[in-house]
């Protein structure tokens, strides 16, 4: 059905505050970022001179190397875990719970406490004279403490899959309410076992779910800059260091600059390359 | 009788595994001691009571507040507007401007937090509770696009035409239909994205200057965590008071849809 | 019913980019009359009737309210109310407050609540006040709708499928209470339905729509008898459609070769009026008469055989199968005696009066909708 042109322009008008807004702040930046990356700072000398050493020197330093596969890595190890242990809760909430208010709420109310604060809770309970380590000790399972459970990637991971669990949850969730009961049956009255209904018909119609999800939680970890810098130690350390190291102490805003360009490209990178396999992966099921 | 099922026993597991680390902060600001770490020493409402005496942690607290107020209405009025357009009318670039909306989600923080810094600075905007703001509104505005959006979703066009025919104009419709039924998403959109603001941190650390918001202030304590006790004795207080609001929200909204009087 | 124009409509068209979704619909709606709007999904009703109410502005033409052109008037300056399809109660709103939302700030309060019982008493919802929007049923909902527009006063009351929410039942006793409501405030009812049976017994007049034309405008009786074409002939009850070549026309009356049934003498039907020699002609079911032996009193006659029986309980259906014909002939019969009196495969005889036979002039081949 054709509209008039009038309502087009409504469209417009009222969607323009929102769209210039998000536009000019992910525009400008990026435009001033890419512009900075092509120059060199010593001190605090700026030389405007266009050049690529920035690219070269970061992209030849096996420390940026390293720090960008671990970021990516780990980012993908939390989300996997997050998704993972998320998504029998959603299963739960949706399907079998009868108050499912209450459960929902339960869910999120940690996570109106401060984040700093939660991170900062994960290192009390992993720390060498910390509550796991007194449990254990306490319960007699182990002579000393355990000293691998702070300042690693580990602990980094836990503390993540805590911090993003209502963001797995909620997607996973909404997915699983959206499916039509009528389906489940009809997969029953075809045949199908328990399982083989769950991972015929169930997981198919959640992947859409587990993918908002999976980018949700993906991305912005791969950037993450406070849960390695608390719970990491120096074996945790993520990219978004190296780039606040840059922005701040180094002093080297065209390396940082040049950082946030090449981290932001990896991710889009590896996003892009998930959606397609995972909406492959969906389709593939019979 | 029924054994309750693996599924049943891994949901309250997993309820402990969210609830754990959340418990010790209130614990820990009744500890005695002034190192945050067991074991615990003693029982004190000391940091409680001295709360009112740390300026900066006040300070930083209003800073906090202040920019959150603003973040929430900025983002839900500019949301509010934008999840309008995209429910109610169709034009071309439609999704191209509901991705871009979205955008902010996905952006690592650290790269929206360096690359924002930057601009202000190009800009000749000192560092302060402004750009804080600015940069908040940017990181809440998809939260208040997409929880707008879904109350538009509900909301019957005809609703408004059956209004205009009854003999209402533009305005009065927005005030006596529109605003009504899409009250409870305005509020939820409010409450959001003043946590989203409130809790920030990364964004907050680069570009608040020498005006801390909480977060920063608290991330400034637990490297150097002298006055960290009184810091969870704060944190214990609003996590009380979320809660407690969160409830009441929901309380008000299932009263509301099934109120008989 | 006087004969003074309430509504009139003239040369209006409705034109989404090269969409033709209404066009060249002259009306005139009569004071205090109930008229339908008749007419398959997609055909341009709602469009004509949301152009009335002022939802949306006609491309081309001009609508007339008592006399007052309604250009540039917007839905909310319009003499007219509207029952939504969905009814559009505000859910936010109490059963009271949604029937006193149009007069809230424009009448004294005390007014507004005596119109406000007065009108859910006439909708039968008396006492209902304080209930809220989500607690009504669908017809109670529907109850509401109608009480709050009509609370307006309006001159024109227009409807979008009002019925259609609703049950069979339910649609059954609504039909007679809207019409006796119409019929006892004199107020003019324009509503929009693709139910023809709905449109036959609340309606005076009924306007049948295909493809954004107004094709036949008339009373439900002379619709079912005169159709002005095969479309509206097959839209409004069932019709059995038979090529025909006009032999000679005098006075009123045609001389043709229908097929099967060979050489009569029928009317001619004014209604039709895309003339040509090759015609068609319809006849409705309940005109034929079918039997095991050739009836002797049937000017016009035909040998079949039964392919399918269908029994409506009212009636039966059977359909015959004719040499010659491609489509079987449809006949139904009042089912007085609870017998089948034929089964499939049975070898019968169908008898035709003239008079039943329908010319409905030359068979219109596509539609012309697209346009540019």
């Amino acid at each position: 059905m054709f509209k008039p042109r009038s309502e087009a322009a409504r469209g417009y008008a009222l969607s323009s505050p929102a769209t210039a807004y998000v536009g000019f702040l992910v525009a400008a930046p990026l435009v001033i970022l890419i512009t900075y990356s092509f120059w060199t700072q010593t001190y605090v000398t700026l030389d405007k001179t266009p050049t690529l050493g920035n690219y070269r020197a970061a992209l030849s330093d096996p420390l940026v190397h390293h720090l960008m596969l671990r970021s990516i890595w780990i980012a993908g190890a939390v989300t996997l875990a997050t998704v993972v242990l998320a998504y029998p809760i959603a299963y739960f909430i949706a399907m079998k719970a009868r108050r499912k208010t209450i459960w929902l709420l339960l869910i999120t109310i940690p996570f109106w406490s401060s984040y700093l604060l939660r991170v900062f809770a994960w290192k009390l309970i992993l720390g060498f004279n910390g509550v796991m380590n007194s449990a254990l000790l306490g319960l007699g399972l182990i002579d000393e403490p355990l000293d691998f459970l702070l300042y690693n990637e580990f602990a980094v991971v836990l503390t993540l899959a805590h911090a993003w669990a209502p963001f797995a949850i909620l997607p996973i969730y909404v997915s699983l309410q959206k499916i039509d009961p009528s389906l489940l049956e009809a997969a029953t009255d075809l045949g199908n076992s328990p399982l083989q209904r769950f991972l015929r018909v169930t997981l198919p119609l959640t992947v859409p779910g587990i993918i908002a999800a999976s980018l949700i939680i993906f991305v912005p970890t791969v950037g993450d800059y406070v849960t390695p810098a608390l719970v990491g130690g120096s074996d945790g350390k993520m990219i978004a260091n190296l780039i606040q190291v840059q922005f701040g102490a180094a002093n080297n805003w065209p390396l940082g600059a040049t950082l946030s360009l090449l981290a932001m490209m990896s991710v889009g990178f590896v996003a892009i390359v998930f959606v397609i396999a995972g909406r492959g992966l969906g389709g593939r099921i019979r | 009788m029924k054994r309750p099922s693996l599924l049943v026993i891994y949901a309250f597991a997993y309820l402990i595994f969210l609830y754990l680390p959340v418990m010790f902060l209130p614990l820990f600001s009744f500890n005695s001691g002034t190192i945050v770490a067991f074991p615990i020493k003693g029982w004190t409402l000391d940091w409680y009571r001295k709360l009112g005496e740390q300026d900066t942690l006040i300070q930083a607290l209003w800073n906090s507040l202040g920019v959150g107020a603003v973040t929430a209405l900025l983002a839900t009025a500019m949301g509010l507007f934008a999840a309008r357009a995209f429910v109610r009318y169709r034009f071309r670039g439609q999704a191209a401007a509901e991705g871009l909306v979205m955008l902010p989600l996905v952006i690592p923080g650290i790269i929206v937090a360096s690359s924002m810094l930057v601009l202000f600075l190009f800009l000749g905007l000192q560092p302060s509770l402004v750009t804080v703001t600015l940069g908040h509104t940017f990181l809440a505005l998809p939260f208040a696009v997409s929880i707008l959006k879904s109350a538009f979703d509900d909301f019957d066009a005809s609703l408004e035409e059956a209004s205009y025919d009854l003999g209402c104009g533009v305005f009065e419709t927005f005030r006596r239909v529109t605003l009504p039924v899409v009250a409870p998403g305005i509020v939820a959109s409010i409450l959001v994205t003043f946590t989203v603001s409130f809790d920030e941190f990364v964004l907050a650390f680069f570009l608040s200057g020498n005006q801390p918001t909480l977060p920063v202030y608290i991330w400034s304590q637990i490297r150097f965590p002298a006055k960290l006790p009184n810091v969870l004795a704060l944190g214990s207080i609003l996590l009380f008071a979320s809660a407690m609001l969160l409830v009441l929200a929901k309380y008000f909204q299932r009263r509301s849809t099934t109120r008989d009087v | 019913m006087t004969e003074k124009n309430i509504i009139e409509l003239k040369g209006v068209e409705k034109r989404y980019g090269s969409f033709l979704a209404a066009s060249g619909i002259d009306l005139d709606l009569r004071q205090g009359e109930f008229f339908s709007l008749l007419g398959p999904s997609g055909c341009g009703k709602t469009t004509v009737l949301r152009m009335i109410a002022g939802f949306q502005e006609p491309t081309q033409g001009a609508i007339l309210i008592d006399g007052q052109d309604m250009a540039g008037v917007p839905a909310n300056n319009r003499p007219t109310n509207m029952v939504f399809q969905s009814y559009a109660i505000f859910p936010h709103l109490n059963v009271a407050n949604n029937v006193a939302y149009g007069l809230r700030g424009r009448v004294p309060k005390a007014e507004i609540d005596a119109r406000v019982t007065e009108a859910l008493e006439m909708v039968e919802l008396g006492g209902l006040h304080q209930r809220g929007a989500n607690e009504l049923s669908g017809g109670q909902r529907q109850r509401v709708a109608l009480a709050r527009a009509l609370i307006m006063r309006p001159k024109v009351l227009l409807l979008d499928e009002p019925l259609s929410a609703l049950d069979k039942k339910l649609r059954e006793q609504m039909q007679f209470e809207m019409r006796n409501l119409q019929q006892s405030l004199g107020i003019t009812f324009v509503m929009v339905t693709h139910d023809q049976y709905e449109a036959m017994t609340m309606s005076d007049r009924i306007g049948v729509m295909f493809d954004g034309r107004l094709e036949q405008v008339d009373t439900p009786a002379t619709l079912y008898a005169r159709p002005c074409n095969r479309a509206v002939a097959s839209f409004i009850g069932e019709m059995n459609i038979l090529p025909a070549t006009v032999l000679e026309e005098t006075g009123g009356m045609l001389s043709i070769e229908a097929a099967g049934f060979g050489r009569m003498r029928i009317e001619r039907n004014v209604n039709a009026t895309d003339r040509a020699r090759d015609i068609i002609v319809g006849i409705r079911p309940e005109q034929l008469e079918i039997k095991a032996d050739k009836p002797a009193d049937y000017p016009a006659t035909l040998k079949g055989k039964i392919s399918n029986v269908a029994f409506y309980g009212e009636n039966i259906h059977y359909h015959v199968a004719v040499e010659n014909i491609d489509k079987p002939i449809a006949v139904s019969v009042p089912n007085y005696f609870h017998t089948v009196d034929f089964n499939r495969g049975d070898a019968v005889w169908l008898g035709l009066q003239v008079a039943s036979v329908i010319d409905l002039g030359k068979e219109r081949k596509s539609s012309q909708r697209e346009k540019t």
